[in-house]
């Protein structure tokens, strides 16, 4: 498995484990932002950690700056996750049309992003399986 | 996931010169190993810099590293 992919895989559980956290906190208001940003803080003390770690046990792999297949790769995922953001922009909207409450307008992008991004790196890591 | 119409013959240039590694290949041509891989599958058309690059590793022409079986005319950008 080559270091993108490792870092693909990394990144999606560690999505995951993020999207977990924020479905099963239930906090509201400022009190579920601020308990988003502290979990956001850990995802990414942790992602740096574990790359680290991957990078030092392949510091070759980790140093050869992505080529043509992993660029292509990276835009084919970014589209598919572009669509599951703007789909979960309209749906918040809709969440702060229909409660009327900008809370729950945030809570819901703050999913969307989550939900979008875990697509994203799912879709990168269908991608690198399959070659392109 | 249909099959690429574009062959190559990577895996038995590699053998013929003294069985370069697919890692020696890669470092040679700028891309990563997974890559050739996946080249010399058929798994991924590489752009034609890097399949010249391939054919200038080896020292061969380029229709000597990669031929096109499709055969019959393009196909347009909807049946891609």
């Amino acid at each position: 498995m080559s270091f993108r992919e490792k870092c693909a895989w990394i990144s999606f559980v560690l999505v995951l484990l993020v999207l977990v956290g924020v479905a099963a906190g239930g906090h509201v208001g400022i009190v579920g932002f601020h308990y988003f940003l502290t979990l956001l803080i850990g995802f990414a003390l942790l992602q740096v950690m574990l790359r680290l770690i991957i990078a030092w046990q392949a510091p070759k792999d980790a140093r050869t700056p992505k080529d043509e297949r992993e660029q292509l790769i990276d835009l084919k995922a970014a589209r598919i996750g572009f669509y599951a953001l703007v789909a979960g922009v309209l749906l918040s909207m809709l969440a702060v049309h229909f409660h009327g409450n900008p809370w729950s307008g945030l809570h819901t992008m703050v999913f969307s992003i989550l939900v979008a991004w875990a697509i994203k790196l799912g879709a990168e890591i269908v991608y690198y399986r399959r070659g392109r | 996931m249909p099959p690429l119409p574009i062959t190559n013959t990577i895996r038995k240039l590699r053998f013929e010169h003294g069985e370069m590694t697919q890692q020696d290949l890669a470092e040679r041509v700028g891309v990563t190993r997974q890559t050739i891989n996946a080249i010399e599958l058929g798994k991924y058309s590489p752009s034609l810099e890097v399949a010249f690059r391939i054919a200038t590793v080896f020292g061969v022409r380029l229709e000597e590293v990669f031929s096109y079986d499709g055969g019959g005319p393009s196909p347009t950008p909807s049946e891609r």
